[in-house]
């Protein structure tokens, strides 16, 4: 709740007073418990930092280990040491600083012009490197070159820590104000330091192994390291040592600082754990994707979840979200008691079984389980203002998701219904924009937790609310395989079914009306279709191939376009005229009388269906054939150097090309063959024909023959140097050297093209792993540059700043939703 | 009443809508450039390589290339388009020789020119060795029919006398630089060019090419050449090319996104760590994309302040996003919340 009160948060660096004030306790001893197994004062565990161990008491708050938050303390370095990230930063500001008079190298004049001008910051420092001479007091400027970390030097000679702090110190706040620094929030000499915060210990918890012992965390280990080096700083300086041996000390104390921020810092060995383990400082934390930003603060985890396998059930309508009874009792939804819903929250509370209520949360939002002890006194002690939470029940609403969740018909609300099992059900043609299917996939389930996350569930992301892309305005839920056969068979003409069949049909579409019978007291298939659809339709698909009127399919029957992926231009038109609700009905009628279509007509394919003849083998080997002597044609004239080479390529990627192109198309060539030839009797036709599932190149693989392998883009030439295997003579061109199949799937493979066809396959499945991290990434790239770009209420698209990208959103306004491809 | 039916609804986060609906389709393109649809003489790099590209605003496409029209008159006149490609095809000394011999100690080289070649381009030896006199004034030159011999005036080290017969060898005779290739293409019976290689303002010297009808893949150029508006338009256009080719379709409303975001601030600024979301004035936003440390130390050390304005920041500190739903806020008149307080 502190979170709304937040205006702005402003960055700035801790000074040394704040340090000392923030701090609780100065430690001095670089160790962390005696050999008593107790936390020595003053050491690095030290209790005024907060406790960890159960039963302690924090010596700054009195609290136990879980209701203390940790106090920091601090440490003195005995001698000035950089911080390693401000390193680049400070080397900037003493660029453009005088090294004499410790002014900014601009002269007054133009320090009035800089200031008028806002965010100069490092573009003016980038410029005052190469001034050479002090506008102020007139002194040549030295030569000033730093090293990776910490190192700094003036015309060649070492500048310490001390001297660098120093310089820092002397510059005015007006001066740094040319340089874009706010001199009253952060100083620079406060990025060398003097004293060092310590996080308190529950930041830095240490573990108890089995035995006993006790393993300190990696920032402990750390901090210790600084405190012993500094200690021994401190004794060298003390006993008077010299000044090589401090030098020396101060060096390895500015190592162990740099390392404790950030252990991967360039040109800085990294340090290790006892185990060569490289330590995991405080960058670490912060970092990369598990990183204290990207894993807890971006990536935040909640409660009232549910993760288990899914399942396909064809009862279901799409809208809803089959959940296990388990899971039902254990999750809860908040209801807000009314007076007008009081006594049903009592009832409730007085209930032991399934439909009850869990906990209750008063007025002062206190909340408390419902057990058999109080269950009495909270039904007589509720009123309006308090919760409910009770488990959940039919037609309570759930988020659902699948994981990679690529776009936003990943995550939608179903209705849920409680039923027996323990898997998820859901309806198999909602299981396509989760990109879901069976064979083990888990989802995840999330119950919306406030009245506002309740409501815009319930209104805005139902399955049928999304189920037109805005990517391109097609539906992504669809009716597909079986369903298309089965309304192919119900529609097409000639299609007639008696009225035993008609009534079972619709009624396990769950539609309670008849149509007109059509003849002889039969039902045509097309006015069982009609049925199905909304009151008063009209309908046209291009050229007239499907045309329904007033809700009569009157010419045509139905095809992948029309209620199928990419177009399903009828779904779209139903959803445009009639609303999400009345597509999801349709879908579900329409998937169970096509169901009942297949059953009842019966459909199946064999062997049979895949049988060459003499005319299909005649034609195979005359396309080969073909093949071989294009093949042939574009190698001779790649020889006599008559080829017209392709811009951008050499003349042997031009050839390469070529017979890939010719030896590819051979496939081609097939299709079209098959297509000419084969009714839509052949079942195994009629499936890729319809569109229902696969292509006729799959045939053609069957029948015919495979056709060429690719690994990387191009024919198959690795292996031995000069062909692929020792089966084929070195330099052979051909296309079967090559990797072009000529047999097909029911001839069989010889062994030497089964090689072929695994190199292709073993590059495709290659392909597809590696494209999934491209893609990811470039996903995660394209979210983070345009999520905060909105459409503001004028219609212009605008980002956080409030710049305006688009004058008006897609230059009309409309949502893509409703534009058709 | 139809059209405000369909608008776009307030608060709409058009920006996830977009990187969903171009990211969702990415996760099916292939990784490689394919040619499996026929061959055409145009190079395209396409599929996804070719879409990090234009997203990542590279300042050279792996595959430049312009493709060159002509008015109805002109292009369906053969020989004056091959006069145009004969004109800005780069022509190189080395692409003219049938062989070279070269003795590095003595210091001389002999070109043996490629006849054929020659009168390919319309080049004379005569031509030839005026440029390179012209471009090597170090060189001496001589000629015996077809072969030109060169020799060095000053004795130098073979690593010197080297570099000058490389670049010898490398120099330009003809054409506009850039352009390694160009072949004319017809489309019906109207001739164009297209090239390997793009140099606009090259090409757009050479007479007989127009402003209009010249186009390049390669997006700087045409920023440079034509201003912001222009590239906004290449970068619509190479986008929805990639899909074109891919088969995908795709609303050119997220295109036309993309490319206004990359555009807006007046020069092209690429989708990523250095460009869009390195720009962004959330300290939080940026530190929680790349490079976290390095955002949080400049924050600190100027003292910048986080308005939270935007998604990632507001997800940070733990509130509700500012967009979409996010944006908008129950509210109930005065007026009624006494009367409801009435009732009860």
């Amino acid at each position: 709740m502190y979170a709304e009160s937040i205006d702005s948060i402003r960055f700035s660096v801790v000074s040394p007073e704040m340090i000392k004030k923030i701090s609780v306790a100065k430690l001095a001893i670089p160790d962390t418990y005696n050999e008593d197994g107790y936390p020595i004062d003053g050491g690095l565990i030290d209790q005024r930092l907060g406790v960890i161990d159960p039963g302690l008491r924090c010596k700054t708050c009195g609290g136990r280990a879980k209701s203390c938050m940790g106090h920091f303390g601090h440490l003195e370095l005995i001698r000035p040491t950089i911080h390693p990230e401000f390193a680049r930063l400070v080397f900037m500001i003493m660029q453009s600083t005088c090294d004499n008079c410790y002014r900014v190298l601009v002269s007054e004049k133009n320090i009035d012009i800089l200031k008028s001008a806002e965010d100069e910051q490092i573009a003016s420092m980038a410029k005052l490197k190469s001034v050479k001479k002090c506008p102020h007091c007139g002194a040549k400027q030295k030569k000033l070159k730093f090293e990776r970390p910490t190192f700094f030097y003036m015309d060649g000679e070492r500048l310490k820590s001390d001297s660098i702090k120093d310089w820092m110190s002397k510059i005015s706040n007006d001066d740094l104000a040319v340089i874009g620094i706010d001199g009253d929030v952060v100083r620079p000499e406060w990025a060398i330091l003097g004293v060092l915060l310590v996080p308190p210990v529950n930041v830095r918890p240490s573990i108890t192994l089995e035995n006993g012992d006790r393993s300190e965390d990696d920032l402990t280990h750390k901090l210790v390291e600084v405190m012993r080096i500094n200690q021994r700083l401190e004794q060298d300086i003390d006993a008077g040592a010299p000044q090589i041996i401090i030098d020396d000390l101060w060096e390895l104390l500015q190592y162990h600082v740099t390392t404790y921020f950030n252990n991967e810092t360039p040109g800085v060995p990294v340090a290790r754990h006892r185990s060569t383990r490289p330590l995991k400082t405080l960058s670490h934390r912060l970092k990369g994707k598990e990183g204290r930003l990207r894993y807890n603060l971006s990536g935040k985890r909640v409660n009232f979840t549910a993760r288990t396998v899914i399942c396909g059930d064809p009862n279901l309508s799409i809208n809803e979200v089959g959940v296990a009874q388990t899971i039902a009792e254990r999750l809860t939804t908040p209801m807000h008691v009314t007076l007008w819903n009081i006594e049903k929250a009592k009832e409730l509370i007085d209930r032991r079984e399934y439909p009850m209520a869990t906990n209750v949360i008063n007025s002062d939002g206190v909340r408390k389980r419902v057990t058999e002890s109080n269950r009495i006194e909270l039904v007589a002690s509720i009123a309006p203002g308090w919760i409910v939470e009770r488990q959940l029940v039919n037609n309570d609403v759930a988020l659902f998701n699948r994981q990679p969740t690529l776009h936003k018909m990943s995550i939608m609300a179903h209705r849920i219904r409680v039923l027996p099992g323990r898997v998820m059900r859901m309806s198999v043609n909602a299981a396509t924009p989760y990109n879901a299917d069976f064979d083990g996939d888990e989802m995840n389930l999330h119950i919306p937790q406030s009245i506002e996350a309740i409501a815009e569930a319930r209104y805005i992301m139902k399955p049928t609310d999304v189920i037109l892309t805005p990517r391109d305005g097609s539906p992504v839920m669809y009716i597909d395989e079986e369903g298309i056969v089965g309304a192919y068979f119900l529609t097409s003409s000639n299609t007639y079914f008696d009225k035993e069949e008609t009534c079972s049909m619709l009624a396990y579409a769950g539609v309670s009306e008849m149509p007109e019978p059509d003849k002889d007291g039969r039902y045509s298939g097309k006015s069982i279709f009609s049925v199905l659809l909304p009151k008063g339709l009209d309908y046209e698909e291009k050229g007239g191939a499907v045309i329904i009127k007033d809700g009569k399919l009157v010419e045509g029957f139905i095809r992948k376009q029309t209620i199928g992926s990419g177009k399903g231009l009828l779904l779209k038109k139903i959803y445009m005229d009639y609303g999400g609700e009345a597509v999801a009905d349709f879908i579900y009628k329409l998937t169970r009388v096509t169901y009942m279509v297949v059953y009842a007509k019966g459909f199946s394919i064999g062997v049979k269906d895949y049988l060459t003849n003499q005319n299909i083998q005649r034609e195979s080997k005359k396309i080969i054939e073909d093949t071989q002597d294009k093949a042939r044609e574009i190698l001779e004239s790649y020889k006599k150097r008559s080829m017209e080479i392709l811009p951008g390529y050499s003349s042997k990627e031009t050839y390469e090309m070529l017979v890939h192109a010719a030896t590819g198309n051979a496939r081609g060539t097939g299709v079209k063959y098959i297509e000419k030839t084969f009714s839509t009797d052949n079942m195994a036709f009629l499936i890729p024909t319809l569109g229902a599932r696969g292509g006729i190149q799959n045939l053609v693989q069957m029948l015919m023959f495979l056709g060429q392998q690719s690994v990387r883009g191009n024919r198959i030439t690795r292996g031995y140097s000069g062909r692929v295997i020792p089966y084929f003579k070195k330099n052979d061109r051909s296309p079967e050297a090559k990797g072009f199949i000529a047999s097909s799937f029911m001839d069989g493979l010889e062994p030497r093209e089964f090689y072929m066809h695994a190199m292709g396959a073993r590059d495709s499945t290659m392909g597809k792993a590696l494209v999934t991290a491209v893609s990811g990434y470039l996903m995660r790239r394209l979210i983070h540059a345009l999520q905060d770009i909105y459409v503001e209420s004028d219609l212009s698209v605008r980002n956080a700043a409030g710049d305006i990208i688009q004058p008006i959103y897609g230059s009309d306004g409309i949502d893509t939703i409703y534009e058709t491809l | 009443m139809e059209i405000k039916k369909n608008e776009i609804a307030y608060g709409e986060p058009v920006g996830v809508v977009t990187a969903q609906s171009i990211g969702e389709r990415s996760t099916q393109m292939v990784l490689r450039t394919f040619h499996s649809a026929g061959i055409t003489s145009e190079v395209v790099s396409a599929g996804l390589p070719r879409l990090i590209e234009i997203l990542d605003a590279r300042k050279k496409p792996k595959h430049p290339t312009m493709t060159i029209t002509f008015d109805r008159k002109m292009a369906s006149d053969y020989e004056s388009v091959k006069e145009v490609k004969t004109k800005i095809e780069e022509v190189k000394v080395s692409s003219l020789l049938g062989g070279f011999e070269e003795n590095l100690k003595a210091g001389t080289m002999v070109l043996d020119m490629d006849k054929e070649a020659m009168t390919m381009h319309s080049i004379t030896v005569r031509k030839v060795m005026e440029i390179i006199s012209h471009r090597f004034p170090d060189v001496e030159l001589s000629n015996e029919g077809s072969s030109i011999s060169v020799r060095c005036r000053k004795r130098k080290e073979i690593k010197a006398v080297r570099t000058i017969f490389v670049n010898i060898r490398a120099e330009m005779i003809s054409g506009v630089e850039g352009i390694e290739k160009a072949v004319v293409n017809a489309d019906g019976d109207l001739f164009y060019i297209s090239t390997s290689g793009s140099n606009l303002k090259g090409v757009l010297e050479v007479g007989g090419v127009t402003q209009e009808n010249i186009y390049t893949n390669d997006m700087f150029e045409i920023l440079n050449a034509f201003g912001v508006e222009a590239a906004r338009a290449a970068i619509l256009n190479e986008m929805m090319q990639v899909f074109a080719i891919e088969d995908t379709k795709m609303n050119v409303k997220h295109a036309m996104l993309i490319a206004d975001a990359m555009t807006y601030a007046g020069t092209i600024r690429s989708i990523g760590r250095h460009g869009l979301a390195g720009d962004k004035e959330s300290v939080f936003a940026r530190a929680a994309y790349e490079e976290t440390i390095k955002h949080f130390v400049n924050a600190a050390f100027f003292s910048e302040t986080d308005r939270l304005r935007g998604v990632a920041e507001n997800i940070i500190i733990g509130r509700q996003i500012t967009v979409g739903t996010g944006r908008v806020k129950l509210m109930i008149k005065n007026k009624d919340l006494e009367k409801i307080k009435a009732e009860d």
